[in-house]
């Protein structure tokens, strides 16, 4: 029995120093790559490397991003690289990446970290009443507007920054934007000798063709209601008009007039002549690019971020040269200008209102990295998301991917632009217009409940912001 | 020593640290969220009492009262579906000669999961395009059912899931209390000419009542508590067809900021659970008269 137990001991004992040597292995790496992280207490034996002989303290930074899993890994890589860089401009600075999955990010783990006080110090953040103006009203976020004199990078941006600001004063950047519309599948559109869908006649015709040929018309996944959402709100653009979105809070706009209605009464009709996936409250986001890709669907009602995915070497490869991109053709009965198109520019960074000198530093030195014509230039020529600075015409022409060309074409054929509902309204009203379009999809509201629902919300709230 | 355990100072010494860390940890954190229950808190600014507003706002919540309902479903399933079973399956493996511990094994199997595990797990079961359930009935000539995306049939399928993952821990527990039965007492009927059903019924059931009880009120407890399997399937989708109280409270606190509300809804549901087990205990299981071999 002694004798058994010996053997096992020295076996766990041989494992773990083989496990041990395995990490120390996996770690060396990533610690070579940013030599002034060296582990070594002693970064003074390396005067070469600081400017000043005094001795460099070691320090971590936190950092959240949600470019996570293979459709993101172009923007994953533009991040890589600014952490890179930065760690190697800051003397001791070591940044702890931590990616979180972008809803997991944005409803679960920031509102809890923001409620205990302690967010990462770098963090993705997306603007507007819900995120960026609510935490910055409560004190969570940096005041980025002497750090952008500072830096001479406030005239740099494009007219973007009202979503991330609260009282003139910015606490979040941007860090491109994009637009919803309509991704379809040239292949199978020839197919079927079906006409680009450009006009509303072209585009119901394509949709009952294909649904005659088995084929869905359109992918969704409304596991997370955000996504028919974004469908939902370009319809509300268009047929309400573009100075509807923006008017929910002033009370300019209701929920419940009969344009706003329309529009979810139009996406009910899709669903009822079934042009959207079958089962689609049970579909994740991810299912409808694979729907799209493996060509059970024929189009998607997507952002233009998603068209990094039709590249050779992505997800998407199936696809990739078979795949295009139109806006929403003009609705025969919409109002307002019908060239319209959604555009946004809500996902950025924010910073932690905490920090030590140190840390600011950091924080300086990536936003002047993140934020340079170089990175705005790359994030569109290697992912399709389109600046929020102001590049050159010369860097725009830089551009060769034929889906983005097609998405700056969309906007600069845009008469008007409006913004996602979701960076406009506050977050209570946002998850009821969630929570009731899966009321809507499931048959359990009418489209005149769903708009009385979301509006008496829309009531309380504005009430509220009043006080 | 036995002096010094008589004076009542010697007793406290010992005593005060273990009551000061229980107080610190348990009764403490229960009484601060009891306190935000009463306020209006969004885990960001300064909270201010309200006093019964969350209770009242609660109770008029249509969602709420929803999932309240839900909860009222998982419930019944339990009691009334669940039980019989694990009995009948108790008996059944109970009576087998050979692979005993196999069955048990098996059947206990899925308690030792983590219900993400399971939830995922049943979720490619339950998949529409390529799940097992659907390529049976396609077997049939049955058209592709939606499982977890149709009203209809969610909650039924959040039911069944959770009963496959539970059912092993409490046949184990019956199946014990069907082998601590002495074997004479079945013998004499035998030889009084029962058959195995008789037997199982007026003999075995009888003798494990008291078991029984204790399982049922578990389930109950159990059923006013699942949340994790919901949050992982379906996450009380589609269109709240599947939230339970728990989830509805966790979103609400979590995902919405409503940390006051949501801590509301923590005390209405910590009610329900002693209410309904009290119930249980006074008018059921109180009852019972105390069965001696």
């Amino acid at each position: 029995m002694k004798k058994k137990w010996t053997s096992v001991l020295a076996v766990s004992v041989a494992l773990s120093a083989v496990l041990a040597g395995c990490g120390g292995n996996g770690n060396a790496p990533e610690a070579s790559g940013s030599p002034s992280a060296s582990p070594s207490p002693s970064a003074s034996a390396s005067p070469s490397e600081s400017p000043s002989p005094e001795k460099v303290e070691n320090f971590t930074v936190s950092l959240r991003h949600i470019q996570i899993g293979d459709p993101q890994k172009f923007r994953k890589a533009i991040l890589d690289d600014v952490v890179k860089k930065t760690e190697e401009e800051v003397p001791g600075l070591k940044f702890e990446l931590d990616g979180v999955e972008d809803s997991v990010n944005r409803f679960t783990k920031l509102p809890a970290e923001m409620a205990a006080g302690n967010p990462p110090k770098i963090m993705s953040i997306f603007g507007g009443a819900g995120d960026t103006q609510k935490y910055a009203k409560a004190g969570r976020l940096l005041d980025l507007t002497p750090i952008l004199d500072e830096l001479g990078l406030k005239d740099q941006f494009l007219n973007v920054l009202d979503p991330f600001s609260v009282d003139g004063k910015v606490y979040g950047l941007p860090i491109g934007g994009n637009t919803e519309g309509i991704f379809y599948n040239t292949e199978l559109f020839a197919q079927y000798g079906l006409n680009p869908p450009t006009t509303w006649d072209d585009l119901i015709k394509a949709a009952d063709t294909l649904k005659e040929n088995g084929i869905t018309p359109f992918a969704v996944g409304s596991k997370g209601a955000w996504v028919p959402n974004m469908t939902i709100n370009t319809f509300i653009g268009r047929l309400a008009g573009p100075e509807t979105i923006t008017g929910f809070t002033t009370g300019a706009a209701k929920w419940n007039s009969p344009d706003v209605v329309a529009a979810y009464t139009l996406y009910k009709e899709w669903v009822d002549k079934g042009y959207f996936t079958k089962g689609e409250l049970g579909k994740e986001y991810g299912d409808m690019l694979n729907d799209f890709v493996a060509g059970k669907a024929g189009m998607m009602f997507d952002g233009s971020w998603r068209s990094s995915a039709f590249k050779n070497d992505a997800v998407g490869a199936a696809v990739a040269g078979k795949v295009a991109f139109v806006t929403l053709p003009a609705l025969p009965n919409g109002k307002g200008d019908q060239t319209s198109v959604n555009a946004n520019y809500g996902e950025g960074y924010g910073f932690s209102a905490d920090l030590n000198e140190n840390e600011l530093k950091a924080v300086k030195a990536f936003i002047k990295n993140m934020y340079s014509d170089e990175m705005q230039l790359r994030g569109l020529l290697e992912d399709g998301v389109l600046p929020s600075m102001k590049l050159s015409e010369a860097s725009v022409a830089q551009v060769s991917d034929p889906i983005v060309k097609q998405v700056l074409d969309v906007l600069n054929g845009a008469g008007v632009t409006f913004p996602h509902f979701d960076s406009v309204v506050q977050s209570k009203v946002y998850t009821e217009t969630e929570t009731q379009l899966q009321k809507l999809i499931a048959g359990k509201a009418t489209p005149q409940e769903v708009a009385d629902a979301i509006q008496k919300v829309q009531d309380a709230e504005n009430a509220a912001a009043v006080q | 020593m036995k002096n010094a355990l008589r004076n009542p100072y010697v007793y406290l010494m010992f005593v005060l640290p273990t009551i000061a860390l229980y107080f610190l940890f348990f009764i403490y954190p229960m009484l601060t969220s009891v306190y935000y229950g009463f306020t209006d808190w969004d885990g960001l600014n300064r909270q201010n009492f309200i006093g019964f507003d969350n209770f009242a706002t609660a109770f008029q919540d249509p969602e709420f009262r929803a999932s309240i309902v839900n909860n009222v479903y998982i419930l019944l399933f339990s009691c009334c579906v669940q039980v019989p079973l694990i009995v009948v399956f108790s008996l059944l493996i109970s009576n087998v000669k050979r692979f005993q511990g196999f069955y048990k094994t098996t059947v206990f199997m899925p308690s030792i999961l983590s219900t993400s595990v399971i939830g995922i797990l049943w979720g490619y079961i339950y998949d529409p395009d390529v799940g097992l359930l659907n390529n049976l009935l396609g077997l049939l000539g049955i058209d592709p059912i939606y499982w977890l995306a149709e009203s209809r049939w969610a909650m039924i399928s959040i039911l069944i899931t959770n009963a496959w993952q539970w059912m092993g821990f409490y046949i184990v527990l019956i199946l014990a209390a069907i082998l601590a039965i002495p074997r004479d007492i079945d013998e004499a009927a035998k030889i009084d000419g029962a058959t195995g059903v008789q037997r199982a019924w007026y003999l075995t059931v009888p003798l494990i009542k008291p078991i029984v009880n204790v399982v049922i009120m578990l389930s109950i407890a159990g059923a006013l508590r699942v949340v994790d399997i919901v949050l992982v399937m379906t996450n009380g989708g589609p269109a709240g067809a599947t939230e339970v109280m728990a989830s509805y409270m966790v979103n609400k606190a979590i995902k919405y900021g409503e940390y006051g509300y949501g801590t509301a809804l923590s005390i209405v549901i910590f009610i329900f659970a002693l209410v309904l087990t009290a119930l249980y205990q006074v008018l059921f299981a109180r009852r019972q008269e105390r069965i001696e071999y």
